[in-house]
């Protein structure tokens, strides 16, 4: 019962939340622990990205929104109109779901924070770039070109940017809303690593609709259906044991759908070769007997992926369209 | 069947036919004005034609210096009253009113667009030159270069001039730069925002910066508006071919020369040639700033198109 002597960090009480109308949370009471990574899994449209928009009140910039009930951090009700909500943003890293550089410098990206929060001297700024460069893992990648544009960095680079950006304004917290949706494999496997690392110094909370995902990182899991909540508690014992039907039915669902594949690979948008090459890459990163998931979109690859995999010694085992322009491809190695 | 048939080439060629004559009606200008210019450009030099400034058709002088100082001075002036107040206006529409005022505001705003320019300038004449009268001795005194009242100022002034070019430029300003505010990708401002910075600096640090080429983009389409502006400029700016050394001076921009006088007086030698060579000239800075504008446009909805 180590998980009792927890502290929870953020204390939600009674959340409910509305979009012109649509009720889109309804009464969600969950406590969040300190330095641990809780995941919020759910399928899409259940709710999940708005439930992590209430914690930092981003909520409030879309027109007809609101919230009520009671979020607490450290004391303060985050959802209270009277407090100071930039102060309580910048106590939480915000990872997005796309990578969302500033039209500026790496540097600049970095430094906008604490700028902002009135650091000017040039060699704390140059001190605090190094060092949260170096924590999201970019500092070797960038510390030739910090002030070449951050639109030149590949999405994966971006998206690791954004979270060393996020940690410069020393948050205690970090939501991360599906933060490797949009990335390779390889940048995505990247992005778990640190979050694995951070959860030592930060509380995480990561909105995924991978379980895979939610079942290598999270120490928590809260599990969210139409906007409601189903079930939470220690990932272990979700995962494995869960109490509720539905709980079960859409861990089961995604297994089942997926063909248990151990690994996922998005190559849309690429052409040969490099489908090709990802593939390959991300195959050898597993063992043997262990299942690849491929969606590519490009026409070709549909007949030459599985081609190329079968002459390097692997087994396909299913190639199926998915919809109109993605097709999924199965490989064993 | 035939008829049928005949009649669908027919339209289709027709179409094709008109299609390219309207967009080769620009060019058929630009070559006429030119071949119309062409017998004072071979009798003086374009410097001279330039820089001079002496205006005397009736001795064979056309110096067209205090025109060219007349128009670029009126435009600044409106774009120097223009620009900040249209920016700002098309920031509190995108980023802080509420939709349904939005909704409300940007149709007026659109409405003073399509108002035609005699209107304002008699809303020139019946209350910004009047207006102009009154301030010019007392700001006059204060002795501020460009801003001295050396003499009686009527109000029909470079500073008329402006003001009334400056709000009829402002829809532009506003429904345009609006537009690329609105444009700037949401998660610009939740990566700002959820820094902790205030809506404030995120505006300034993050939207503008984001927004900048469309905003140089909208500035320069309303230059070109401001600056080929014929009637209501004409009917405040008080039409004098001096230098204006103050903006309570009397100006006379090219678009009101050629509108003033073409058509008079056509028997004086080159004088026809002179005036049509303002029209050449004016005509190719409205296009070169046209495009300019307009490929930065281009470029921006292709850059947010693509992520």
């Amino acid at each position: 019962m180590e998980n009792l002597s927890l502290k929870n960090h953020i204390s939600i009480q009674d959340l409910n939340a509305f979009y012109s109308g649509h009720h889109a949370l309804r009464d969600i009471t969950v406590e969040i622990p300190q330095k641990q990574i809780t995941a919020i899994i759910g399928p899409s449209g259940c709710g999940k990205s708005t439930f992590l928009k209430c914690f930092n009140r981003l909520i409030d910039l879309t027109d007809g929104a609101r919230a009520s009930g009671k979020i607490i951090v450290g004391g303060i009700d985050v959802l209270d109109g009277s407090i100071d909500i930039t102060d309580v943003r910048r106590r939480m890293g915000l990872l997005p779901q796309k990578p969302n550089p500033l039209p500026m410098s790496i540097y600049d990206n970095v430094t906008y924070g604490p700028r902002i929060h009135g650091i000017k001297d040039k060699k704390r700024l140059d001190g605090i770039v190094e060092k949260y460069l170096k924590i999201a893992g970019l500092w070797d990648e960038v510390k030739d070109r910090l002030k070449s544009p951050a639109s030149k960095l590949s999405i994966g680079q971006q998206q690791r940017l954004c979270l060393a950006r996020g940690l410069a304004v020393e948050p205690e917290i970090i939501l991360c809303d599906e933060p490797t949706s949009a990335l390779d494999p390889l940048s995505a496997q990247h992005i778990e690593q640190q979050l694995l690392k951070l959860k030592n110094d930060y509380t995480i909370v990561i909105v995924t609709h991978n379980i895979h995902q939610a079942m290598r990182l999270a120490d928590y899991v809260v599990h969210l259906y139409l906007g409601e909540l189903v079930e939470y508690g220690p990932a272990s014992e979700v995962f494995k044991n869960p109490k509720e039907e539905r709980t079960r039915a859409y861990i089961n669902g995604t297994f089942l759908a997926d063909l248990k594949t151990d690994a996922e690979i998005n190559l849309k948008g690429n052409v040969c070769p490099y489908n090709f090459m990802y593939a390959k890459q991300a195959l050898h990163d597993l063992s043997n007997g262990k299942l690849l998931k491929v969606v590519v979109d490009y026409p070709t690859a549909v007949t030459e992926v599985p081609r190329g995999m079968e002459a390097d010694g692997h087994k396909v085992l299913s190639v199926k369209q998915i919809n109109k322009t993605d097709w999924e491809i199965v490989i064993q190695k | 069947m035939r008829v049928r048939q005949l009649k669908d080439l027919l339209a289709g060629r027709l179409m094709i036919a008109f299609a390219i004559f309207s967009s080769l009606l620009v060019f058929l200008i630009a070559i006429a004005l030119y071949w119309r210019s062409k017998p004072i450009l071979e009798a003086k030099s374009l410097s001279d034609l330039l820089l001079g400034s002496t205006w005397l058709p009736f001795q064979g002088e056309f110096g067209f210096y205090p025109f060219i100082l007349g128009t670029l001075y009126v435009t600044i002036l409106a774009m120097i009253f223009a620009v900040p107040l249209s920016i700002l206006s098309a920031i509190y529409l995108a980023e802080y009113a509420h939709e349904n005022l939005r909704e409300k505001v940007l149709p007026l705003i659109d409405l003073l667009a399509g108002i035609p320019p005699v209107v304002y300038g008699v809303f020139g004449v019946l209350a910004i030159v009047p207006l102009v009268e009154y301030i010019a001795p007392v700001i006059g005194k204060l002795g501020i270069p460009f801003l001295r009242a050396e003499s009686y100022s009527t109000g029909f002034s470079l500073l008329a001039g402006g003001i009334v070019l400056a709000i009829m430029v402002f829809p532009i300003i506003i429904s345009i730069s609006h537009e690329v505010f609105r444009a700037v990708p949401s998660e610009i401002r939740d990566a700002s925002l959820s820094l902790g910075a205030t809506k404030w600096q995120t505006i300034k640090h993050a939207v503008i910066r984001t927004a900048l080429p469309g905003i140089a983009a909208a500035i320069i389409l309303g230059f070109s508006r401001a600056f080929g502006e014929t009637m209501a400029v004409l009917m405040v700016v008080g039409n004098v071919p001096s230098v204006p050394k103050s903006v309570f001076d009397p100006a006379y921009p090219m678009p009101a020369l050629i509108a003033n006088n073409y058509g008079e007086m056509m028997s004086i030698p080159l004088y026809d040639s002179a005036l049509l060579l303002a029209a050449l000239i004016l005509m190719l800075v409205i296009l070169l700033f046209t495009l300019a504008a307009r490929l930065v446009l281009i470029r921006i909805e292709r850059s947010m198109a693509h992520g």
